[in-house]
């Protein structure tokens, strides 16, 4: 509501290169544009279909496709008991991975350059940088919120390997699932045709997860016309004291 | 109080363990001895325009004053701003809004002691910047900037080439913005012009005009220089483990 309120400026700026139907509307089923190097491009602005994954990552998924260790559950129980109010999210600290690509409320725009795939996330005002110049993930790096990754084409499809984590991220909210410094996350992005992308992630984290597992299929639609917003999380902050617990 | 701040998570940065800091960059001319050739020609793009993409990282000694070359009167306050100057002058960054974790804002990102990185897009060039985990988008497709937009810390940016030297005008601040530690102030009148020269390969001759006739009488410039740095962003969490607000008490 605050978005469409507010005074537009690059909101409605037409965004180019878009392919048109006869009737002159957008041909979102046009193929999938691709890079003078013949690979897909992706570069532009996305958005999660809704918030199915951002609640539940494990949507569509039967139980016994995801176990929980001791360990995990007993972080997951917590969290429930304490009401979600520990979400990271909620004190403006970044979602984590695949987390950050699941808030179907917010958009980001992919920048595609041959050496690295950055990810521009409205939400919180994050970035994500994916290098594809050949580079191995560290062993040991310091753990951060979003992780190192490092990016390659799989045919059409963009496989992004991410570790390096920190054990403070939830992989999603409802359900507040936990993972751990040895969460390895394996996205795969497939642009199907102009205007929608499909996103797979695998889950492999031994310390969380008995078994790897990975999501079901989170549809991703292209935005034409319109921009990401500057997000200051800490900006005339209000809802902090409203966090109680039961 | 800031000071401290910005000098302990640059330590800390130092002293982390390296992930990709010490990666080399791949595709930039190395002296014999493996340095980088900072005097190497400047890259050019596929469409003949110099390229500036690349790791960055601004001259020191801009980021508690950014108007510290410039003489006495030519940063001229008009009456309330140099009021209000000179209060924040004396008290020690108590409300200066960076160190609540708002962002940064521009052209304030241009001198705080954090590299950013330079990327060339489709019609646009983006600069992601390590200070506050932020980021910045600046238009080359022509487009005009807004004339009444929802203000921004970061602004709203278009960029076109005089040459060799990419020249990028930027308005639709915030109301509140500082230009650096000390306060010098930006408000929603403020119109920035950023003029950025590669002139050779590892330096950026970064010409800032600030143009706000709401707090200074007339516009003023500042000369950076930005380096290139064989090195990577790292992960900036500001909310992280925060142990500095109640230290920041003022006078």
């Amino acid at each position: 509501m605050m978005c469409a309120g507010a005074s537009a400026q690059w909101l409605n700026y037409p965004s180019s290169g878009i392919p048109h139907l006869p009737d002159g509307k957008p041909n979102m089923s046009a193929a999938a544009p691709k890079t003078s190097a013949g690979k897909p491009d992706l570069t532009g602005i996305w958005e999660a279909q809704d918030q199915t994954y951002f609640f539940d990552l494990a949507a569509g998924l039967k139980p016994e496709d995801v176990v929980m260790t001791p360990w995990a559950k007993a972080i997951q129980k917590q969290r429930e008991e304490r009401d979600h109010v520990d979400d990271p999210l909620a004190l403006c600290l970044p979602h984590g991975v695949p987390r950050v690509n699941t808030n179907g409320l917010f958009p980001f725009k992919i920048i595609q350059t041959p050496a690295v795939i950055v990810i521009l996330y409205e939400q919180l005002g994050l970035f994500r940088q994916i290098f594809m110049d050949g580079r191995k993930l560290g062993a040991d790096p310091n753990p951060s919120w979003l992780g190192y990754s490092t990016g390659r084409w799989d045919g059409d499809t963009l496989v992004v390997d991410t570790s390096g984590f920190n054990d403070k991220t939830w992989l999603d909210t409802t359900k507040s699932r936990p993972a751990s410094e040895e969460l390895h996350v394996q996205e795969r992005f497939r642009r199907t045709n102009f205007g929608n992308m499909e996103v797979r992630a695998m889950i492999d984290d031994p310390k969380a997860f008995t078994k790897p597992w990975t999501t079901t299929t989170q549809k991703m639609h292209l935005l034409l016309d319109t921009e990401i917003l500057e997000f200051s999380c800490n900006e005339n902050e209000k809802d902090i004291q409203h966090r109680v617990t039961k | 109080m800031k000071r401290t701040f910005g000098l302990c998570a640059f330590l800390f940065a130092a002293a982390a363990q390296a992930q990709w800091l010490n990666y080399p960059t791949p595709d930039i001319p190395r002296t014999a001895d493996g340095k980088l050739n900072l005097s190497a020609p400047a890259p050019k793009t596929a469409d003949g325009k110099p390229d500036l993409s690349g790791v960055w990282l601004t001259r020191g000694g801009y980021t508690v004053n950014i108007a510290k070359d410039l003489k006495p009167g030519e940063v001229a306050f008009q009456p309330w701003a140099e009021e209000l100057y000179k209060h924040r002058l004396g008290n020690e960054g108590k409300e200066d809004p960076q160190a609540y974790c708002v962002l940064s804002g521009v052209p304030r990102e241009d001198v705080v002691p954090y590299p950013f990185k330079i990327l060339n897009s489709k019609g646009e060039i983006v600069i992601i910047y390590e200070a506050l985990h932020s980021y910045r988008q600046i238009f080359m497709d022509g487009r005009a900037l807004p004339k009444d937009p929802n203000p921004q810390w970061m602004g709203y940016s278009i960029g076109q080439w005089e040459g060799d030297t990419l020249v990028v005008q930027s308005s639709g601040f915030v109301e509140n913005n500082w230009l650096d530690n000390s306060g010098h102030m930006g408000t929603e009148a403020l119109r920035l012009t950023e003029r950025f020269h590669r002139r050779d390969w590892g330096h950026i001759d970064l010409q800032l005009t600030i143009d706000d006739p709401k707090a200074y009488k007339k516009p003023w410039i500042v000369n950076l220089q930005l380096i290139a740095s064989d090195t990577e962003l790292i992960e900036y969490v500001c909310d992280e483990n925060e142990k500095d607000l109640k230290h920041l008490v003022g006078k």
